[in-house]
C-alpha cells in the first residue's frame, strides 16, 4: 500500500515536470474541446500538423474532465493563468460561458470552434456551420425518400446549440416536402440509452422509415439496433460525423450517407490562424467573423477515398 | 430566595412505585448549603431513581420536593436546572467533537448577527475562562474534548454545572475511572465548591473517599433511607453495616455432586480496561462460580476477553487442562465455551430475527447440509428449545423483539443449549427479568451444572450472587479481591471485598 | 414472497397496464424482449449492489468499473486477439479483484464504504479515460464474435402457448442476457435466502455486534458481499460492452450505480442494512426499465426521463411506507383485541 502510494506520487510528479518542461519560452496555443470523444482525435491530428509548421509555438489540446461549462471555464482560466497566448475553444454551452469567454478574450487571443459564441469578444469562429451541415443531411434525407416518409432523430444533448442547429437545418430543407421529422430523442450521451431509444422507436413507431443520428455515436447505435432487429437496409439511415461503424455502413450501403465536419481542418487552420493573429496578421478574419470550414457529404461514392485520407491523417 | 440557614434541598417522604416494584419508599433527605452529603448503597438500592427524581426526569409517586425554600409539586427537568441542580454523571455527557467552551455552553451559545444566529466564539471563550480558572484546570478553553483525559472531562462536567449557576451538584461515581492523584484533585475542587456555598451530593462506592470528603453520609437500601452517619461516625465498616442487612430469600438449589475437575483456568489474564491487573481463576465442572463486584469492576471486560470478543493483553487460558488460544468468539464456541452477554438486546440476540433464526445462528452449519439451511431442521430444534425452556411465544416464527425480557433471555440461552455447552459464562443473567422467569433461569443453571457444565455467573445482584453460587469470586477495580466458599457467603463479606478490602482466612477484616 | 415484493409487483402491473392501454405496443413481443434485455443488463449488478446494501454499505463504483474493465475487455478481444472466453474470465476476475480491494479497505482499514467506493468511482473512471486517451474503445467495422454475441446479445426461442384468438402458440425470442440474469438471480436468491452465508449476511447487517457474539466472522461476511458485487459487476461489464459495442469511458456507465441502488431500495433493501430480497431487487430492476421504456413509448419528452423515474420511485416508497403503517395499525388493533401488547411501527429500530 505504502509503496503503491509512493509510486503514484512519483508518477504524478513526473507528469507534472514533463508538462512543465514543454513550456519553455515558446508561446503556447491551446485547443480546448468540449468533452472526451473520438471526434477530437482528428482535430488533434490537425493540431499536430500545425505544430510541425509552427516550430516557435507550443500547441496543446486539452480535454475538460467533464462535459460541463463550469469545468471548461476553470480549465481555460487555468490555462490563462499559466500563460497561454491563444485559446481555441469548443464551448460546452456558449450562452452560459459568454461572460467567461469575454473575460478570457481580454487576456488572450480567443477563437471559437464547433459551436460559436457570437456575442463575445472572440476574434473569430473557425469551424463548420451546424445549420449548413443539417441542411446537407436534409438533402440526403430527401434523396433517400423521394416518395416521402417519417423520420426519427437521435441526439445526445437536446438542448445543446449544435444539436439544435443541426436539427433546424434538417427541418429547413425538408419543410414542404412529404418527409416529416416526427421527434428527436435525447440520451444524455449514455450509449446504452442511445441504443435503447432506437429499439423503443422501432416498437413505438413502426411506421418510421428513416432515422437520423445527430451525434457521432448515434449513427452506430442506430446501425447496431437495426442490425439486431433485422431492419438494416429497410430503414434509411442518415448520419453525422465519421465513426468507423458509420463509414462501414455507408460503404456497405446500409447507411445512406453521413455529413462530416472537418475537425482536422479546425485544428490545423485554427492553430495557424491564431498564430498569424498573434503575429499581427488580421487579414484572414472575414467581416462577419465566421470562417466556415465546409462540411462534406460522404456517401458510397466517396467513402473509400475519405477513409483513406482520414487514416493517413491519424497516422494509422 | 430562601433563608440562609434553611437547607437548600429538602426531600420529604418521596416514594416511587412501578407496577410490582417499589423503587423508593418514603425517602426523606435534607442537604444544607455548602454541605457535602455522601450517598451510598448497593447496586439497585434506589440511588439512580432518587437522582432521576431530583433531576426532574421522573416524577415521584408521592412526597414533596423543596428546593431553596420553594416547593415543587412536579419538578420538571427545567425546574431542576433553573433551581440550580446540576449533574455530573458517571457516563459523561460530553460532545467529543466540540471543544471545551462549546461543551460548557452547548445549547446556550452567545450569538450575534440577529436572525443569522452566528456563533460568537470570542465571547464564548471569554465566558468560559473564569470557570476554568476557578477549577484550576490544566487545559485551555479551545481544547478538543476528544483530547482530554477522563479526569479532565470530569472537571469539565463540573465547569458545565458551574456555568449553570449550580447550587447543588450531584456527582454520580465521579471518581470511578480516575487515578489516585486525579481523585485527590477532584476532592480538592469539591472542597472549594463547598467553601463557595455550593451543596454536593456525592455518590460513590469508594467508601474511603466518601469518608474523606463528606460532611454526612446517608445510606439507601432497598429503596429506603436506612440511616445517616455524621462525619465522625462515617467509617467504612459502619457504612457497610448499614448498606447490608436485608433478608435474602433463599434461592439456593444445592448441587447433586461435588464439583469435578477444572474446566476453565484463567491465568494472569489482562484486559484492555485494566491492563495492570492480571486476573486468575479456576472454574470447575459442575459448579456455579459467582463473580461478584460493583458495577464497573471489570467483570464484563474479563468475560468479553475470555470469549474472544475483545483482544486480551496477556495471559493464558486452559480448557480441561489443555492450553487453548481463543482469538475470536468462534474459537470459544467451537470449544463449547459460551457467553450469555450482559446487554441482551444489543449483543445477545437479533431483535428482528425469529426465535428459530436466533436459536440456530451460532450453529447454523449444523442445520445446513450442503450449506443450504434446512428450515425443517432448525425449526424442529427451535420447537424443542421453546418447549424445554418454556419460552412464551406464539410460535417459533415469532420475532424476538416482541417478547418480554425473560423470554428474550431464554432465547439467548436456547442458542447455547442447542449446542454442547462445556462452559457457560452468564453476564447479569436476570437483569430486567420478572421473578418467574428468574427462578426458571436459576433452575436451569443448576441443571446445567449438575450435568457437568461449568458455570460462571457474573452478577451485581447481591441476592442472586449469594443465593445461586456454589463459590464466589469478588472483583474490585479489575482485580480479584478474594474468593468465598459457600459457608462464608454473606452480604458483609461480599461488600467488603467489592470495595477492595481483604479478608483473612477466618473471614475477618484484614 | 414477502408482502413488500407483492406491493412492488402490483406497482409494476399497474404501471404496465396503464402504459399498455395508452400504447398497446408496450406488450408487443419485440418490446417485451427488448425491455427484458435491458432488465437483464441492469439487473445483474443490482443484485450485487443489494448484497452490499444489506451489509449496511454501498457500492458507488460499479459504473466506473464498467468503463475501466469495459475498455480493457474490448481491447482484449478487438485489438489483442485474446480469445473471448479468456477475456470474459479475466474481466470477471478484474471485477472480483476490485471488489476485494473495496472489501479490504472497508473491513480491514475500517474505512466507510461510501468513501471507499466513491474514490473507486473517481479513480476507475479516470484510469479508463487515461487508458483510452479520452477516446472511444470500439470494434472495427464488421468485427464480430458470433459465440460471444449470441451469449450476450442473442435471443433464445422459448415456446409458449396462447389460444388461437390471441395469436396462437409460438416462440418468444428471450434475450440471453435476461436468461443469464434469471440464472444469477436464482443462484443469488438461494445464496441469500437459503444458505448459511445469506443468514449471516442478514445477521451482520441487522446487528453486527450480536452476530459477533454468535461466533460469526463479520469481516468475512462483509468482505464476501463486496466480492459478489465485484463479480457481478465484472459479468455486467461484458454484457454492457457487447450491448453498446463501443465505450466512451467519459460517459459509459455514468450513474449506473444509482440505477442499482434505486432497484435495490425499491426492492425493499434498507440503506441501514439487514433487509432485502433478491426477488425485490429483480422487481426493482424490472420497474426501472419499464419506466425508461414508457418514456419512449408514450413519446414523453426524453429530457423528462429521470424525472419520471424519480417520481415513480418516490410514489412507490411513500405508498409502501403508508402500507406498513396501516398494517402495523391493523396488527395492533388485532393484538389489542387479543389482549397482547402493542407493536409500534418503529419497534424494529428501537434497541
Amino acid at each position: 500500500m505504502k509503496r503503491l502510494a509512493s509510486t503514484a506520487i512519483a508518477l504524478a510528479l513526473g507528469l507534472a515536470f514533463a508538462g512543465a518542461a514543454h513550456a519553455e519560452d515558446k508561446k503556447t496555443l491551446a485547443f480546448v474541446v468540449n468533452g472526451a470523444s473520438d471526434f477530437w482525435k482528428a482535430a488533434e491530428a490537425g493540431v499536430k500538423k500545425a505544430q510541425e509548421e509552427l516550430p516557435n509555438y507550443n500547441l496543446v489540446l486539452k480535454y475538460p474532465e467533464q462535459s460541463s461549462a463550469a469545468i471548461q471555464i476553470r480549465l481555460m482560466d487555468d490555462l490563462v493563468a499559466s500563460g497561454v497566448a491563444g485559446i481555441m475553444v469548443s464551448a460546452v454551452d456558449p450562452k452560459t460561458e459568454s461572460d467567461a469567454l469575454n473575460r478570457i478574450g481580454k487576456e488572450v487571443a480567443l477563437a471559437t470552434t464547433d459551436s460559436d459564441a457570437p456575442q463575445t469578444s472572440r476574434i473569430a469562429y473557425i469551424g463548420s456551420s451546424n445549420t449548413d451541415a443539417g441542411k446537407q443531411a436534409g438533402e440526403l434525407v430527401l434523396k433517400a425518400l423521394p416518395e416521402g416518409g417519417k423520420c426519427m432523430g437521435f441526439v445526445g444533448l437536446l438542448g445543446a446549440d449544435n444539436a439544435k442547429e443541426r436539427i433546424q437545418g434538417v427541418k429547413d430543407v425538408i419543410k414542404g416536402s412529404k418527409v416529416e421529422l416526427v421527434d428527436v430523442r435525447g440520451d444524455d450521451i449514455d450509449f446504452t440509452r442511445a441504443k435503447r431509444n432506437v429499439e423503443d422507436t422501432l416498437t413505438a413507431n413502426p411506421d418510421i422509415n428513416c432515422m437520423i443520428g445527430f451525434y457521432s455515436y448515434n449513427t452506430p447505435k442506430i446501425y447496431e439496433a437495426l442490425k439486431e432487429a433485422g431492419q438494416l437496409g429497410k430503414i434509411k439511415v442518415i448520419g453525422f460525423d465519421e465513426d468507423p461503424t458509420t463509414l462501414g455502413g455507408v460503404r456497405e450501403g446500409t447507411i445512406v450517407g453521413t455529413v462530416v465536419q472537418q475537425p482536422y481542418e479546425w485544428g490545423y487552420q485554427g492553430m495557424k490562424y491564431l498564430a498569424a493573429y498573434l503575429e499581427g496578421d488580421k487579414s484572414w478574419i472575414p467581416e462577419n467573423k465566421l470562417l466556415i470550414v465546409p462540411t462534406k457529404i460522404i456517401d458510397k461514392s466517396n467513402v473509400d477515398a475519405f477513409e483513406a485520407e482520414l487514416k493517413k491523417r491519424q497516422g494509422k | 430566595m430562601g433563608e440562609p440557614n434553611q437547607p437548600f434541598l429538602e426531600l420529604n417522604a418521596i416514594s416511587k412505585t412501578y407496577p410490582g416494584v417499589v423503587a423508593l419508599n418514603d425517602v426523606s433527605l435534607a442537604v444544607g448549603r455548602g454541605e457535602i452529603v455522601g450517598l451510598i448503597g448497593e447496586n439497585g438500592a434506589g440511588k439512580s431513581t432518587l437522582m432521576k427524581v431530583l433531576g426532574g426526569v421522573i416524577a415521584p409517586t408521592s412526597g414533596t420536593i423543596k428546593v431553596d425554600g420553594r416547593e415543587h409539586a412536579g419538578l420538571t427537568v427545567n425546574d431542576a436546572i433553573k433551581s440550580g441542580i446540576a449533574f455530573v454523571h458517571q457516563e459523561l455527557n460530553l460532545f467529543d467533537n466540540l471543544d471545551v467552551a462549546g461543551n460548557v455552553f452547548i445549547g446556550r451559545e452567545p450569538l450575534y448577527g440577529g436572525p443569522l444566529k452566528l456563533l460568537d466564539r470570542k465571547k464564548l471563550h471569554r465566558q468560559v475562562q473564569p470557570l476554568l480558572d476557578k477549577l484550576g484546570v490544566d487545559f485551555a478553553s479551545d481544547t478538543l474534548v476528544a483530547d482530554l483525559s477522563l479526569a479532565q472531562r470530569q472537571l469539565l462536567e463540573i465547569a458545565k454545572a458551574l456555568s449553570l449557576d449550580a447550587r447543588l451538584v450531584i456527582m454520580d461515581e465521579p471518581t470511578s475511572s480516575l487515578t489516585l492523584s486525579e481523585t485527590e484533585r477532584l476532592l480538592g475542587v469539591m472542597n472549594d465548591l463547598r467553601a463557595d456555598g455550593v451543596s454536593i451530593i456525592f455518590i460513590s462506592h469508594r467508601l474511603n473517599e466518601v469518608k474523606f470528603c463528606a460532611d454526612r453520609v446517608v445510606v439507601l437500601r432497598d429503596g429506603r433511607m436506612v440511616g445517616g452517619l455524621d462525619r465522625t461516625e462515617a467509617r467504612p465498616e459502619a457504612m457497610i453495616r448499614l448498606m447490608i442487612g436485608r433478608d435474602l430469600k433463599s434461592l439456593y438449589i444445592p448441587p447433586q455432586a461435588p464439583p469435578g475437575a477444572p474446566a476453565l483456568e484463567i491465568m494472569d489474564f489482562r484486559t484492555t480496561a485494566f491492563p495492570n491487573h492480571p486476573v486468575s481463576l479456576t472454574l470447575r465442572r459442575g459448579e456455579i462460580l459467582g463473580l461478584a463486584g460493583l458495577v464497573g469492576a471489570g467483570r464484563t471486560e474479563l468475560a468479553r476477553a475470555v470469549f474472544g470478543i475483545d483482544r486480551r493483553l496477556g495471559g493464558d487460558l486452559k480448557i480441561d487442562g489443555q492450553a487453548v488460544g481463543i482469538g475470536t468468539p468462534r474459537d470459544a464456541i467451537d470449544r463449547g465455551l459460551f457467553l450469555v452477554p450482559e446487554d441482551r438486546k444489543q449483543s445477545g440476540l437479533h431483535l428482528d430475527f425469529s426465535l428459530t433464526e436466533n436459536i440456530s445462528l451460532p450453529d447454523l452449519v449444523r442445520y445446513a447440509p450442503g450449506m443450504l439451511i434446512s428450515g425443517a431442521a432448525e425449526g424442529k430444534n427451535a420447537e424443542a428449545q421453546k418447549r424445554r425452556l418454556n419460552i412464551k411465544a406464539f410460535d417459533v416464527a415469532t420475532v424476538a423483539g416482541t417478547l418480554s425480557g425473560g423470554n428474550q433471555q431464554k432465547i439467548v440461552l436456547a442458542k447455547w443449549l442447542s449446542m454442547k455447552p462445556s462452559i457457560i459464562i452468564f453476564d447479569e443473567p436476570t437483569r430486567g427479568i420478572d421473578v418467574g422467569a428468574k427462578s426458571e433461569i436459576y433452575q436451569l443453571m443448576r441443571n446445567l451444572a449438575d450435568a457437568g457444565v461449568a458455570v460462571l455467573m457474573i452478577s451485581s445482584d447481591m441476592e442472586e450472587v449469594i443465593g445461586v453460587s456454589d463459590r464466589m469470586a469478588v472483583m474490585h477495580e479489575g482485580a480479584i479481591s478474594g474468593f468465598l466458599e459457600r459457608d462464608r457467603f454473606s452480604e458483609h463479606n461480599v461488600l467488603q471485598l467489592a470495595v477492595g478490602k481483604r479478608l483473612d482466612r477466618e473471614g475477618h477484616l484484614n | 414472497m414477502l408482502k413488500k415484493d407483492l406491493g412492488l409487483l402490483i406497482l409494476i402491473l399497474v404501471v404496465g397496464t396503464v402504459v399498455a392501454l395508452l400504447n398497446p405496443r408496450f406488450v408487443s413481443q419485440i418490446n417485451v424482449a427488448n425491455t427484458a434485455n435491458l432488465i437483464g443488463l441492469f439487473g445483474l449488478f443490482a443484485i450485487g449492489q443489494g448484497f452490499v446494501i444489506i451489509t449496511g454499505g454501498i457500492d458507488l463504483s460499479v459504473g466506473s468499473i464498467f468503463a475501466l474493465l469495459g475498455v480493457i475487455f474490448i481491447d482484449m478481444i478487438g485489438l489483442w486477439g485474446v480469445p473471448w472466453p479468456v477475456a470474459f474470465l479475466l474481466t470477471i476476475l478484474g471485477g472480483v479483484m476490485l471488489g476485494g480491494l473495496h472489501a479490504f479497505l472497508v473491513t480491514r482499514m475500517k474505512m466507510q464504504p461510501f468513501v471507499v467506493t466513491l474514490c473507486g468511482l473517481l479513480i476507475y473512471r479516470g484510469l479508463a479515460r487515461w487508458y483510452t486517451g479520452d477516446g472511444t474503445a470500439g470494434f472495427e467495422f464488421g468485427q464480430s464474435f458470433p459465440a460471444l454475441e449470441w451469449l450476450t446479445m442473442g435471443r433464445s426461442p422459448i415456446p409458449y402457448w396462447l389460444p388461437e384468438s390471441w395469436g396462437g402458440p409460438g416462440f418468444f425470442p428471450m434475450p440471453n442476457s435476461f436468461i443469464a440474469f434469471i440464472i444469477v438471480a436464482l443462484i443469488m436468491g438461494v445464496v441469500l435466502h437459503r444458505s448459511v452465508y445469506g443468514r449471516y449476511l442478514f445477521a451482520v447487517g441487522k446487528n453486527e455486534e450480536a452476530a459477533r457474539y454468535s461466533g460469526i466472522n463479520t469481516r468475512k461476511v462483509i468482505a464476501a458481499a463486496y466480492l459478489i458485487s465485484g463479480l457481478l459487476a465484472g459479468i455486467s461489464t461484458v454484457y454492457f460492452a457487447m450491448y453498446t459495442r463501443s465505450i466512451s469511458p467519459a460517459s459509459h456507465g455514468n450513474f449506473y450505480e444509482l440505477y442499482a441502488i434505486a432497484a435495490a431500495v425499491l426492492g425493499g433493501c434498507s440503506l441501514r442494512g439487514g433487509e432485502g430480497s433478491v426477488l425485490g431487487i429483480v422487481l426493482g430492476a424490472v420497474l426501472l426499465q419499464v419506466l425508461q421504456n414508457l418514456v419512449n413509448l408514450l413519446g414523453i419528452e426524453s429530457s423528462l426521463n429521470f424525472a419520471v423515474m424519480g417520481g415513480v420511485i418516490l410514489i412507490g416508497v411513500i405508498a409502501d411506507q403508508q402500507l406498513v403503517k396501516y398494517r402495523t395499525r391493523k396488527a395492533n388493533e388485532r393484538k389489542r383485541a387479543l389482549g397482547h401488547g402493542a407493536l409500534s411501527p418503529v419497534a424494529q429500530q428501537e434497541k
